[in-house]
């Protein structure tokens, strides 16, 4: 169980460290990437090229304040609000597709033409894309969309060494997954 | 109106994509493990869902069957539903890099996601005007999410249910989606009654 119930976390690994400030990929934990055949198809992590997983996720890089001292290749938990998720998706499909909606009715009501209506459609998909660029600013202003550092993970690869074990409590994510938990290795 | 509001709760209840097509049950299966994933793959697979019918129905019209070039139509349908995904992926992030690290994931499943080519290829056979097909492909994908949704709230629950371990996990999931496939069934009375 996670701590706060209302929140979805996910896996992040630390690609870089920038003056107090992490940047994060986040891990493909599910779909088309971990699937058995994934490294076959070029849908594997670790595939490169254009369209592959490994580039989206490259794409997906976002910066964490640093006040907890991450280092590059360990991997944290971060987490972001369920409503969030819910607010993002709203704002992202639901407005355009209201406004796209909306005007094709009110067109073919007024002309009856497909080609008038198609016109009034695109017209309206284009001003609900941009009433959601504003209504997405007012949400990144109010820091809803910004996902925030939970706890460490285990699997870092930053470290001089890693002793895995296997964990098999309830209290983690993925019972039966094994992991890694960084250990210092002094000389 | 009245064509249009009876032809949407037909195409979102009685043939619903999933529980009476039994298109996109990839992602049935795979996303919804929790309420809130389910809605967001929902939601952005109805706005693909809309947006690539809307383009396949111009297709259809103005270039397939004004050509003769029927035969292309599948491939052609791929095409454009993969264009769509794209299109709206850069739109996503050129509208809020936020919002494109949030949802950004589910995108890429959405191209291979086979209600989406499913629902284009009924439009065809369905002969629709343009804003009929837009509103049978929007009520589609609104059917789609709305069992996305209360299949996600149903394994929550089995999540929590104490299942014999043997119908643990996958086939428990089948079969409550099989029970949930047939209290749908309930809807096909409205179009009979």
């Amino acid at each position: 169980m996670s701590p706060d119930s209302h929140t979805v976390e996910g896996f992040a690994r630390v690609v870089r460290i920038d003056a107090g400030v992490a940047w994060l990929e986040p891990e493909q934990t599910g779909g088309c990437g971990s699937c058995a055949s994934a490294a076959s198809c070029g849908a594997g992590s670790g595939s490169p090229g254009i369209g592959s997983v490994a580039n989206r996720i490259a794409a997906r890089r976002f910066p964490l304040d640093n006040p907890h001292g991450l280092m590059v290749g360990e991997r944290v938990v971060i987490g972001v609000d369920e409503r969030s998720l819910l607010k993002a998706s709203l704002t992202a499909y639901a407005i355009p597709l209201v406004t796209a909606l909306t005007a094709g009715g009110i067109t073919e009501g007024m002309f009856g033409s497909d080609l008038v209506t198609m016109a009034a459609m695109a017209s309206g998909l284009g001003l609900g894309l941009l009433a959601a660029r504003i209504a997405a600013r007012q949400l990144a202003r109010r820091g809803d969309l910004a996902p925030r550092f939970l706890r460490r993970a285990g699997g870092s690869r930053g470290f001089d060494a890693t002793i895995c074990e296997t964990m098999r409590s309830s209290e983690s994510p993925a019972p039966s997954a094994t992991t890694c938990r960084p250990q210092r290795v002094t000389p | 109106m009245k064509d249009f509001a009876l032809m949407m709760i037909g195409a979102a209840l009685v043939n619903n994509v999933i529980l009476a097509r039994f298109l996109g049950l990839c992602s049935f299966m795979g996303v919804t493990t929790r309420i809130d994933t389910a809605a967001g793959m929902g939601l952005a697979t109805t706005f693909v869902i809309t947006v690539s019918s809307m383009a396949d129905w111009a297709v259809q019209h103005y270039l397939l069957d004004a050509y003769g070039l029927g035969f292309l139509r599948t491939v052609t349908f791929i095409l454009v539903i993969a264009s769509a995904v794209q299109f709206t992926e850069m739109t996503i992030k050129k509208v809020s890099p936020s919002l494109f690290q949030m949802l950004g994931i589910y995108l890429p499943l959405i191209t291979t996601n086979c209600a989406v080519l499913g629902v284009a290829l009924l439009l065809v056979e369905g002969r629709m005007s343009f804003i009929g097909a837009t509103l049978f492909a929007f009520a589609s994908s609104l059917g789609y999410s709305l069992v996305m949704i209360i299949f996600a709230g149903l394994r929550e629950r089995l999540a929590l249910a104490q299942v014999p371990r043997l119908f643990a996990g996958p086939p428990i999931g089948f079969i409550v989606a099989s029970l949930l496939a047939m209290a749908f069934m309930g809807f096909s009375g409205i179009s009979t009654g």
